[in-house]
């Protein structure tokens, strides 16, 4: 097992920072720096400010050297610091080619620990993340716009509460004191994981904590608690925005995360339900393949940014609290009264009736396999280490892999029902005519569906009945707002 | 600073002393008496193994008017089945496989790639080769299949760089088929559930092993694997179709044209030349490729000026697209308002200028090479980036040896070859702009 053979997991009693190594014979030396802090730690007035802070960190000067000293020096060396900020984790991710191990690791370093704090990288970059809500997400990606309005409906008046990159009104009026109390109160040793893996020389290690020495050891910040709050009835949240189509992300809390008793189980779940980007998914067969009606429909029960561009998720998302949640790619605007009733129809379906005998057989044996596809990277492999460590759980590829070969159908098809459930639901849409979609979704149908083909008597029948599917929704219950408020 | 000195020492030192392979898999070429050919490429990660299969046919090859998009069409096809595998039992082979599957569609190629635990090959390959040769769909599995196309069209249709990139080759381009995306035109879109028997004809056309490349990639033996593509693909018949690819006329003045995008976003521009077309053995598309680094990546003078400094600019970048036949070297500007736009523009077209006068300093130069390099042996490190930077190449010149005579080419070249390309191929005569505008009170910031 590649995963097991070079595996070193340890937490050294090192200050506070704890370390992840995957020693190997590659020339490419992988950092995943990690600081368990994030937007959860966000003043209530200042949503977006961890997401700025690790922005400045990886995109701009230090102490010594301008952002564009950084990125000549860095240039032929082909290296990069990226930032990726969510809730709860704040991860710093490098490569370098051996060669240049040293001259790549000295900047990486003082661009962590001697952040410039210049006014003028401040200010393109509060430009970056304003912008990136505004066109980026609000403009141009409906589908990740309702995917995460889901998120930030369900979390209201919890820690996660906001989108990690923040609100553009809060983020205007940040200063760099902001950030620099930020850095001080939480990039500190005891939210420190240090990853690092490839062919880098064994004396390597050591340098790097002697200089993630210098940062305070403690945050004396209170644990954070993250309870969203029950959903009493199915609601619907319609962002509106002038575009072609309609998208849909529909969700609730879920109290399952990696290493409880149920996730394995719920992870089958997800691979029969709807596997992202995969053609074999439930939900994609009987929407896209079977009746031709968009691009893909998958189901998730971890956080899963940006599915978009990626085939793998992105790791190092380590969340406390995560939400069931299924993603529609875009309908016609004729059609998608009735493929939002098809969706919560088959989530209804697999809730009551759970998984097939023969499709679940196929399933774990997809799972047992597939783990090896999902970590193929160094980058990946350590990813999932360091989450595995923080999760308090084995190597994510043989815990899947255990714990899937010992599930059976009853076990799974109970933790289908144990929790998930087709109502008291979170719909969120992205739509055009906010106000046509709202009556056709509260009223009892028939939703119209027309094909371009002739379709087999089994499908034309289960239509009759998924064109009246009670989605439980009330007028009152649909809230409205227009995309250009949404995250302002 | 000697920091700085440190890393250019050992960046000029890298690319001075080019190891004779960039591509440092040993690998096997073998061509199958039909034309087939089979690419193997053992690397060390263990269990895991990757194919690509590499149609040379893209939306290059849509030559008639109004079938625009059928390549990219085809890609979805191929997910409909066989008589011996129905799609639910072709499904179910990959799903017990374990593996990780999906196509895609470009200019100049369409891939279908699996990766997925070695034990299975066998099997993989044969239920491939199937598909290859006995596709097989109902017109109304077709119809069906061209909802889902509209889909993509429909999610792709909330970006407005996707409209910009349209408007600019429908613009720049007369005769030649890149005058049209990959998606294609809506109203070819629409129009695909009533083209049944034009779907076959594209089949039966392209799908076919002289236009194919299979290329392994992992904890493979390559004598083992072209047994097993012997068996399956060896009976596959050649075809006889010679796309008439219409040859773009020499473009004699500037175009310009803009579009009116319906909501809120930041103002786009992209300055546009005719380029080349790709070459592992002529100085002129590498020249200009290591020329968009230059002059407009983030390490370039203009980008530190707009977007470092300014900040006028929120993204900056060049590129020479790496295609069969001539296409556009191209930058593109998100620009932060609109009354700047003429400003940025001017800038783009100073810095031709530039660069069509002046020679770059020779250690910017070498510090590209190096860049290049290290950033093609990097992305290397798992089976699945091997097999899929292989297909790459396998799309322009149906060799990974092509590799190794691009960087060859780089190495070789000089600053009086980047401002010969700049002059040659960056003439006002070549250039298309094409801007991009939201409602006037919209826009970010």
């Amino acid at each position: 097992m590649r995963l097991l053979a070079g595996l070193v997991l340890a937490s050294i009693a090192f200050a506070q920072m704890r370390t992840v190594t995957l020693p190997g014979k590659s020339p490419v030396v992988t950092l995943r720096v990690v600081f368990t802090t994030g937007a959860a730690a966000d003043p209530e007035d200042k949503p977006g400010l961890a997401h700025l802070t690790a922005a400045m960190l990886a995109g701009g000067g230090t102490k010594d050297l301008t952002y564009k000293q950084i990125v000549d020096a860095m240039f032929p060396m082909a290296g990069s610091v990226a930032a990726q900020t969510d809730q709860e984790m704040t991860t710093f991710i490098g490569a370098t080619h051996v060669d240049n191990l040293d001259a790549y690791y000295k900047l990486f370093r003082a661009m962590l620990l001697e952040p410039g704090w210049r006014e003028d990288d401040f200010k393109r970059l509060k430009d970056e993340a304003t912008n990136a809500l505004r066109i980026g997400l609000r403009g141009n990606n409906d589908e990740e716009l309702g995917k995460e309005a889901l998120y930030s409906v369900l979390y209201r008046g919890t820690p996660y509460g906001h989108y990690s990159t923040g609100a553009v009104s809060a983020i205007e009026k940040m200063t760099l004191d902001d950030l620099k109390q930020f850095y001080k109160q939480h990039y500190t040793q005891s939210h420190l994981i240090i990853g690092l893996a490839g062919g880098y020389p064994p004396e390597f290690l050591e340098r790097i904590k002697e200089d993630f020495d210098a940062l305070p050891a403690k945050d004396s910040t209170p644990a954070l608690e993250v309870k969203p709050r029950a959903i009493d009835h199915t609601r619907a949240l319609i962002v509106e925005k002038n575009t072609r189509s309609v998208a849909y992300s529909i969700g609730f809390p879920l109290d399952v995360k990696r290493g409880d008793p149920d996730y394995p189980a719920l992870l089958l779940m997800q691979s029969y339900f709807g596997p992202h980007r995969m053609s074999g998914g439930r939900l994609f067969q009987r929407i896209r393949e079977i009746r031709g009606i968009n691009y893909g429909d998958y189901a998730y029960i971890e956080y899963f940014p940006r599915g978009m561009f990626l085939m793998d998720p992105s790791p190092n998302l380590v969340r406390r609290s995560q939400i069931f949640q299924i993603w529609i790619r875009p309908a016609e605007p004729p059609a998608a009264a009735f493929t939002l009733r098809l969706a919560v129809y088959e989530l209804d379906k697999l809730v009551k009736e759970g998984i097939p005998a023969d499709d679940f057989e196929r399933t774990k044996e997809f799972l047992g396999k597939y783990v090896n596809v999902l970590i193929k990277t160094k980058s990946a492999e350590l990813g999932y280490a360091i989450d595995s460590l923080v999760y308090g759980i084995q190597d994510y590829n043989g815990y899947i892999k255990n714990a899937v070969a010992k599930l059976t159908r009853e076990q799974v098809n109970a933790a289908i029902r144990k929790h998930l459930r087709a109502d008291r639901l979170q719909i969120v849409a992205v739509a055009a005519n906010a106000e046509d979609l709202k009556r056709q979704i509260t009223g009892a149908g028939p939703s119209a569906i027309q094909y371009n083909s002739d379709k087999p008597a089994d499908i034309l029948a289960e239509d009759k009945i998924v064109a009246k599917w009670d989605l439980g929704l009330r007028p009152q219950d649909v809230e409205i707002v227009p995309a250009a408020k949404v995250f302002e | 600073m000697r920091l700085l000195l440190f890393v250019f020492a050992a960046a000029v030192l890298f690319a001075a002393d080019p190891p004779k392979k960039t591509f440092p898999f040993p690998h096997t070429q073998e061509d199958l008496p039909n034309g087939l050919r089979l690419v193997t490429i053992p690397t060390d990660s263990p269990n895991l193994v990757s194919i690509y299969i590499v149609v040379q046919t893209g939306s290059r090859n849509e030559v008639e008017p109004g079938k625009t998009g059928f390549a990219h069409l085809f890609e979805h096809l191929m997910f409909r089945g066989t008589e011996k595998y129905s799609p639910e039992k072709y499904q179910e082979v990959l799903s017990r496989a374990g593996a990780a599957s999906n196509a895609s569609t470009a200019d100049d190629l369409t891939q279908y790639y699996t990766t997925f635990s070695k034990e299975d090959l066998p099997q993989i390959l044969a239920m491939e080769s199937d598909r290859f040769q006995h596709l097989k769909y109902s017109p109304e599995l077709f119809k069906t299949e061209t909802g889902a196309v509209l889909g993509e069209y429909n999610k792709n249709s909330s970006n407005p760089e996707e409209k910009l990139d349209e408007v600019l080759h429908d613009t720049a381009f007369d005769r030649h088929t890149y005058k049209h995306t990959t998606m294609g035109f809506l109203k070819d879109v629409q129009d695909m559930p009533n083209q049944y028997d034009y779907s076959l004809r594209f089949f039966d056309r392209y799908y076919r092993p002289e236009y194919t490349t299979i290329v392994v990639a992992g904890d493979v033996d390559p004598k083992r694997v072209r047994a097993l593509v012997d068996q399956s693909w060896g009976n596959w018949k050649r075809g006889s179709y010679h796309p008439d690819i219409p040859v773009e006329p020499a473009q004699l003045a500037p175009r310009e044209n803009h579009v009116a995008w319906p909501s809120s976003t930041l103002p786009l521009i992209a300055v546009a030349y005719k380029g080349p077309a790709f070459t592992d053995t002529q100085k002129d598309w590498a020249a200009l490729d290591v020329l968009a680094t230059l002059a407009f990546s983030r390490t370039s003078d203009l980008y530190q000026k707009l977007v470092v400094n300014e900040q006028k600019v929120d993204t900056l970048d060049g590129e020479m697209a790496r295609r069969v036949d001539p296409n556009l070297f191209e930058v593109d500007a998100r620009v932060k308002r609109a009354e700047d736009v003429q400003y940025v523009r001017d800038q783009i077209l100073d810095t031709v200028k530039r660069f069509q006068g002046e020679l770059v300093a020779a250690g910017k130069l070498e510090a590209v090479k190096s860049r290049e390099r290290y950033q093609f042996t990097m992305q290397l490190d798992n089976s699945q980036t091997v097999a899929a930077t292989v297909a790459r190449y396998v799309a322009l010149k149906r060799t990974p040896d092509t590799i190794d005579r691009l960087f060859a080419v780089y190495a070789q070249l000089t600053p009086e070859d980047i401002r010969a390309a700049a002059r040659k191929y960056l003439a006002e005569s070549g250039r298309t702009i094409v801007t991009l505008t939201g409602p006037a009170a919209g826009g970010g910031k």
